[in-house]
């Protein structure tokens, strides 16, 4: 159970379900009953016993359930805003400390109704046995609501980092200079025109296809390559990118459209405001098994547009990157005084073919 | 109408000149490419319109407007730009001429029709709403009928010189028609009033010197052309004078 920092929008998501409402409650009786059951069951009573020691022992159960949904609803928020991990161990104790101090309270009822039949036990064996009893069962629906949690988010995130990284690369921005670019070759240079809208056509498909197990290298370095073509058009000799990737294995996976937004990013925070241009430096690397690819562009002195939007695109293939790879995979930035670096590395996975 | 088109990049350029081509009332006079050539062209064939990109580098077009409003016949502007939510919205609230990319012939006459001059703080308020620098990288002066803009970072000082401002820069010293009150404001993160008449760049001062006459006077960076009497740190200011060297 380790507590990773997660983005904000995560942290708002609860964790904890709602103990007030009445699904909730009505499941917490069921499960109370079911418990109260099995420990009848499991007390070897003599025969026609069962209802009576069973109803004896669920009026205890059930006190405890309720009075701990009834805890827990108080609490929820502010154990909501102390972080997961925090929240689980906290609602841990804060239930244990109330399940002693109830069958206390149990205990020293019926000694003074004198009515002995109702528990049996001495005073010591009693308040441990329901300290075991209650820890297992506690410990179990923590899990439970812990695994469930984290599947939630998972289903979260995930839906995030699709939507995210289709706007990541229709960036307005780009659709409509390469509209504009393909109308005013339409007239100069027709045959270019039709290149790029070809062009312009395969990075859409690309953009809408959504391979879950990510694409081979070379349909990444293809896309990204179809992308600069598309600027060049717009940049002309201000644009220019050098490839050294022949050390990668073609093969190898990679999130999907995870380099072309990189580029994309070198050129509209770099190139676009350098009035003679540079050049973007895309080099990869391997080192057995696990894999490098470094964007780097040059950066305007002194000239910061939109960082936010930056940022936005580097969170979200950083996302992509957790979601496939957890902690075997890494982005860094390294934000030099004349260039902007962004670094991949990931493990090598060749796929299936 | 003459019309001056600037736009970084030349099929942007290229589209323009197409349909203002086809248009008899307009007459594309001049291309530029930055900001920079945009003022230096629009001196020579005084447009009456200028087509300004947003988005340049170096000399944005908000700037580059703000400076072509220094010449003697200030053109009028539309601006061009493919997607900048920020700046359409302030366009909008101030009816500034915009066109969209991909340009629309339509659309790119209708605002060349109602395209007007614009004032500078009109301008300097759409640079701050479009979250672009509101600081220019350049000041303007004039000489003799031509435009110099003179980088920022090469400015030493600004000092009151009677009805105008003088800037010492790296490379001489000429009169700007901007308020040094203007100044001070706009530049505030980089300047520093030694007194009342004078603003320094916090990174051009060298040390802070006391004289024979117990005055503290400023020591500027690489040989200043400046007169040392100028440079005299009045007894207001230099609390803040310290403060800001400190602080660099």
């Amino acid at each position: 159970m380790t507590a990773a920092p997660e983005p904000t929008r995560e942290d708002t998501q609860a964790y904890l379900p709602d103990f007030c409402a009445a699904g909730t409650l009505f499941i917490i009786v069921l499960v109370a009953e079911l418990v109260a059951i099995v420990l009848t069951l499991a007390a070897h009573e003599p025969q026609g016993r069962f209802l009576i020691e069973l109803s004896k022992t669920s009026i205890f159960v059930l006190w405890l359930a309720l009075l701990g949904a009834a805890t827990m609803c108080l609490f929820r928020h502010r154990l909501e805003s102390a972080g997961k991990t925090r929240a689980f161990v906290i609602s841990f104790i804060l239930l244990e400390i109330m399940c002693l101090v109830l069958s206390e309270i149990s205990w020293q009822l019926t000694r003074i109704f004198g009515e002995s039949t109702i528990i049996d036990d001495s005073h010591g064996t009693f308040i441990l046995r329901t300290f075991a009893i209650s820890s297992i069962v506690i410990a179990l629906a923590m899990r439970y609501l812990y695994i469930s949690s984290e599947w939630r988010r998972s289903i979260v995130v995930e839906a995030q980092s699709r939507i995210s990284a289709l706007q990541a690369l229709i960036r307005p921005h780009f659709l409509f200079n390469s509209m504009n670019t393909i109308a005013s070759l339409t007239r100069t240079n027709p045959s270019q025109a039709e290149e790029a809208v070809e062009d312009l056509s395969d990075l859409l498909r690309a953009t809408m296809s959504n391979p879950k197990e990510g694409s081979p290298l070379k349909q990444e370095l293809e896309i990204a390559a179809i992308y600069q073509r598309i600027e060049k058009l717009r940049l002309g000799d201000r644009l220019s990118v050098r490839w050294n990737v022949a050390e990668l294995p073609m093969r190898a996976r990679i999130p999907h459209l995870t380099i072309q937004p990189l580029l994309e990013n070198a050129i509209y925070h770099g190139i676009e405001l350098l009035p003679d241009g540079g050049e973007v430096v895309v080099s990869g690397k391997r080192d057995g098994d696990s894999l490098e690819i470094a964007i780097s562009n040059p950066v305007a002195e002194g000239k910061e547009r939109d960082k936010q939007g930056n940022k936005m695109a580097m969170s979200n293939i950083r996302q992509r990157f957790d979601l496939a790879y957890g902690s075997r995979g890494s982005v860094d930035i390294d934000e030099g005084e004349n260039r902007f670096r962004v670094t991949l590395r990931f493990p090598l996975d060749e796929g299936r073919e | 109408m003459r019309v001056l088109i600037v736009d970084d990049e030349k099929p942007a350029r290229d589209r323009l000149r197409q349909i203002l081509d086809d248009e008899d009332s307009y007459d594309v006079v001049a291309e530029a490419a930055n900001g920079r050539e945009a003022v230096a062209l629009a001196v020579e064939y005084e447009p009456d319109i200028v087509l300004l990109d947003i988005r340049m580098p170096e000399l944005d077009g908000i700037e580059t407007a703000r400076h072509l409003n220094e010449l003697e016949r200030t053109p009028a502007v539309v601006f061009t730009t493919a997607y900048d939510e920020y700046a359409i919205d302030a366009f909008e609230a101030r009816a500034i001429g915009y066109v969209l990319k991909p340009v629309r012939r339509a659309r790119l006459a209708a605002a060349l029709e109602q395209a007007s001059r614009l004032a500078g703080s009109t301008l300097r308020d759409v640079a701050s709403q479009a979250k672009l620098d509101t600081q220019r990288r350049h000041v303007c002066a004039r000489v003799q009928g031509e435009l110099k803009l003179i980088p920022v970072t090469d400015v030493q000082c600004f000092v009151a010189d009677q009805k105008y401002v003088r800037v010492d820069h790296d490379n001489g010293q000429d009169l700007i028609d901007d308020s040094l009150k203007s100044l001070a404001s706009e530049f505030s993160m980089l300047f520093v009033h030694i007194h009342r008449g004078a603003l320094v760049a916090v990174d051009r001062i060298k040390r802070i010197e006391k004289s024979a006459d117990g005055k503290n006077r400023v020591v500027l960076r690489d040989g200043s052309h400046v007169d040392d009497k100028e440079l005299i740190i009045s007894r207001r200011h230099a609390a803040e004078v310290r403060r800001r060297l400190k602080e660099s």
